[in-house]
């Protein structure tokens, strides 16, 4: 355990113990004992599974239907001799005597047999009630067990799926966090290389909110400035005019949109524009500090990639807005 | 002085706990003393057959008289009168009984001591479940020293044993867990008692390199040193590590030492070698990254202890309070109480360095303070010259009379221990102690 946190030079087996336990109630989720699991397993059930599929007093009902004590069966063995039989010697040679005489009224064979046969019956019953109950216990045992890891199964799957949203949600942010990084790369690359890009405030809204990529190359193909004298001391109101072209890309299009258009259709001069002149561009907007943009971007409601549309942004004339030019 | 040590078995091959203890402690108090053992001819603790012949003999210069065992343990009533008296409400006639189907039933042996109990200036008996020690320790009431190697079993609950737990001049315990759980169950706070515990003759230059070579070991191992056995919470951690295996940061080898009494997973990284001598096993245990110690019931784990003398640590049951609360005292050691926490700990002492080695460190040092045979005789000799200067509290009670016996006024063993109070002592100087009830 690399990340292990142990401070001092001396360990306290407590305190490792309850960072351990700690990252497992972390990695779980929820920490659940094997005895809470088995709680959960005998009450709340139907809480986890489905009640149409599975019964939550299962194990109730199949314990209910065995029986809570195993009762002998009574048995007896019915051989011939049986009815005679006597632990008095005397009486037994009486009865023997009188055997002929009592086959004279009826024939005792018959019982003698039904009553062997019954025995026998009883003998084979008893050895298969045994064996039911062995296996009856098996089965029980299965059923029980069945339960307490369908039940682990079911919390696991709740804790995964709990997880799985989390997990996502982030993955969203970081999604909308890296295109918002990257929208300001290109802002700064763009900045360094068309100063002086004018964005007429004849241009109709549209032309404001039309593709970046045909925006980005623009400059490039009117041969403006070359993005190294962006060093070069600004004039008033140049900053200003950034500011502005800063607002209108940000309502032209989200910044994949931006790089994609580049590659899909390059323009003459255009890989000149956006290489080391943007480097320098960054440069340049040093006043603008990187925090700022970032505050700005990163907020959901501020990226430009977002589905919102934002009218009054796109359609309004910055020069009318910009407090320096009023 | 003179001292009598009463075991149920002994003998230099009897490896059991209390009997490999009785004579490790009679061996040492040999050294200041002189000390006779009186013990039974039976070396099987299932049978109790007589397989040594009655008589003296030398053991390590020690001399042993053997007594006949009257009779063999037949398992079948033992069974029947176990279950009498630790699940249902039964009688005092019921649990001597008991006592009696348990053996060693060995009159000769409660006779001898019985006679010749004034010869002795102590009678030292060991494991207060067994038939010599509850009778033997009535017969020499004046000059008992109970050993009782208690475990949290439900013997414990019985109602014959309290009166034993008071009556006797002095208990050794195992365990401050151990002798938690006598108070609560005997309120024999007065009795002077002691935890004592045991040494162990760990060599000093144990040479991994020469198991490694001997058994083709290559990589990291821990150990299991004892009997595989459920009992001993083998399956368990069979079902745990083969667990473990699985993580594939994962390299520790499991080398299980001791008889087999359970099938052992077939898997390249699980290594049974069997039996093997002490040589071995310090070898083992020297080279090892750290033991595991998976038993549910223990009233003191040597193994773990020479662990400890060796600078290895332990990862132990956690639900047996003993060895808990001895890796919470110590700071030398994990413990685990499910799969996850078995994961964390077993990967937590073979990925930090550190940390293992602390743990080993620590466990050194306590091994040192309280379990090193200096320590373990001063405690011996300092409870008989404190027993010497008193006299005896009490006399041992009776045994109850023919309608004493008879009345079913005592309750089922399982539910005395269910109300005992559990978890491990941890505040051991002020008898104070985190345990609940």
């Amino acid at each position: 355990m690399a990340d292990f946190n142990i401070r001092s030079d001396s360990v306290n087996v407590e305190q490792i113990m309850e960072q351990i336990r700690g990252r497992i109630r972390e990695k779980r989720g929820v920490d659940y004992t094997e005895q809470q699991i088995r709680e959960l397993a005998a009450v709340k059930l139907e809480k986890f599974l489905d009640p149409k599929g599975v019964r939550s007093d299962l194990l109730e009902q199949y314990r209910k239907v065995q029986p809570t004590y195993e009762p002998e069966l009574p048995n007896y063995e019915f051989e011939e001799s049986t009815i005679y039989d006597t632990h008095r010697g005397l009486l037994r040679f009486i009865r023997k005597l009188l055997n002929p005489l009592l086959k004279l009224f009826f024939n005792p064979n018959k019982f003698v047999q039904a009553l062997h046969i019954q025995a026998r019956l009883n003998t084979i019953h008893t050895e298969r009630e045994a064996a039911r109950r062995a296996t009856d216990r098996l089965t029980y045992e299965l059923v029980h067990n069945l339960v307490v890891e369908t039940t682990r199964l079911a919390i696991e799957m709740k804790n995964l799926k709990m997880r799985a949203e989390s997990l996502a949600s982030r993955l969203e942010f970081n999604e909308r966090r890296a295109r918002a990084l990257e929208s300001v790369v290109v802002y700064k690359a763009d900045d360094g290389e068309a100063p002086a890009s004018p964005r007429s405030s004849s241009a109709p809204p549209a032309a404001a909110a039309r593709p970046a990529s045909s925006a980005t190359a623009a400059p490039a193909q009117s041969g403006q400035l070359p993005a190294s004298t962006g060093n070069a001391a600004e004039g008033p109101g140049q900053r200003s005019r950034r500011r502005r072209r800063r607002r209108g890309r940000r309502s032209g299009g989200s910044a994949a949109g931006i790089m994609s258009g580049q590659s899909a259709q390059p323009q003459p001069g255009a890989p000149e524009a956006s290489g080391p002149a943007g480097h320098d561009a960054t440069n340049e907007d040093s006043d603008v500090t990187p925090t700022e943009d970032l505050g700005q971007f990163t907020g959901a409601e501020a990226h430009p990639s977002e589905p919102v549309a934002r009218p009054a942004d796109t359609a309004r004339d910055p020069s009318k807005n910009d407090p320096e030019t009023q | 002085m003179k001292i009598a040590v009463v075991v149920q078995r002994y003998g230099q091959a009897i490896n059991g706990g209390a009997e490999l203890h009785a004579r490790y402690v009679a061996e040492h108090l040999a050294k200041s003393a002189q000390v006779d053992v009186l013990t039974t001819c039976a070396t099987d603790y299932v049978t109790w057959r007589n397989e040594l012949p009655p008589g003296t003999e030398q053991v390590n210069g020690i001399p042993v008289r053997r007594f006949r065992v009257k009779r063999e343990r037949d398992p079948r009533v033992f069974a029947r009168r176990s279950d009498r008296v630790f699940e249902n409400r039964h009688s005092l006639g019921d649990e001597l009984d008991w006592l009696d189907a348990e053996g060693p039933t060995s009159p000769a042996l409660v006779g001898y001591i019985g006679r010749h109990a004034s010869e002795y200036d102590f009678c030292l008996f060991f494991s207060y479940r067994y038939y010599h020690a509850f009778h033997g320790a009535r017969a020499a009431s004046a000059r008992a020293i109970l050993v009782p190697t208690a475990e949290r079993d439900q013997a414990i609950g019985l109602s014959i044993f309290p009166p034993l737990f008071r009556s006797v001049r002095a208990l050794m315990y195992n365990s401050p867990e151990e002798r938690a759980m006598i108070q609560a169950v005997s309120a024999n706070h007065d009795v002077p008692g002691v935890v004592v515990g045991i040494g162990s003759d760990v060599p000093q230059n144990p040479q991994p390199t020469r198991f490694r070579q001997k058994y083709n070991l290559r990589g990291p191992f821990a150990v299991y040193v004892g009997r595989i056995d459920q009992n001993k919470g083998c399956t368990e951690l069979f079902e745990f590590f083969q667990g473990y295996l699985r993580d594939p940061s994962s390299r520790l080898t499991l080398v299980l030492i001791g008889k087999e009494l359970l099938p052992i997973p077939a898997h390249p990284r699980i290594r049974h070698l069997g039996f093997v001598g002490d040589t071995d096993k310090f070898d083992a245990m020297a080279g090892a990254d750290l033991l595991l110690m998976p038993s549910y019931f223990e009233s003191l784990s040597m193994v773990a202890l020479e662990a400890w003398a060796l600078g290895k640590p332990v990862l132990a049951n956690g639900k047996c309070d003993v060895l808990k609360g001895q890796c919470i005292r110590s700071n030398a050691g994990l413990y685990y109480e499910s799969y996850a926490e078995f994961h964390e700990t077993l990967r937590a002492i073979e990925q930090n360095r550190w940390l293992a080695g602390t743990l080993g460190r620590n466990g050194r040092q306590f091994f040192r303070d309280h379990y090193d045979w200096p320590v373990i005789e001063r405690k011996y000799f300092d409870m008989f010259d404190r027993l010497k200067r008193d006299t005896p509290a009490r006399a041992i009670d009776p045994l109850p009379g023919w309608f004493a016996r008879r009345r079913r006024g005592a309750p089922a063993a399982a539910d005395v221990l269910e109300k005992l109070p559990t978890g491990p002592v941890l505040d051991t100087s002020s008898g104070q102690s985190r345990r609940r009830a």
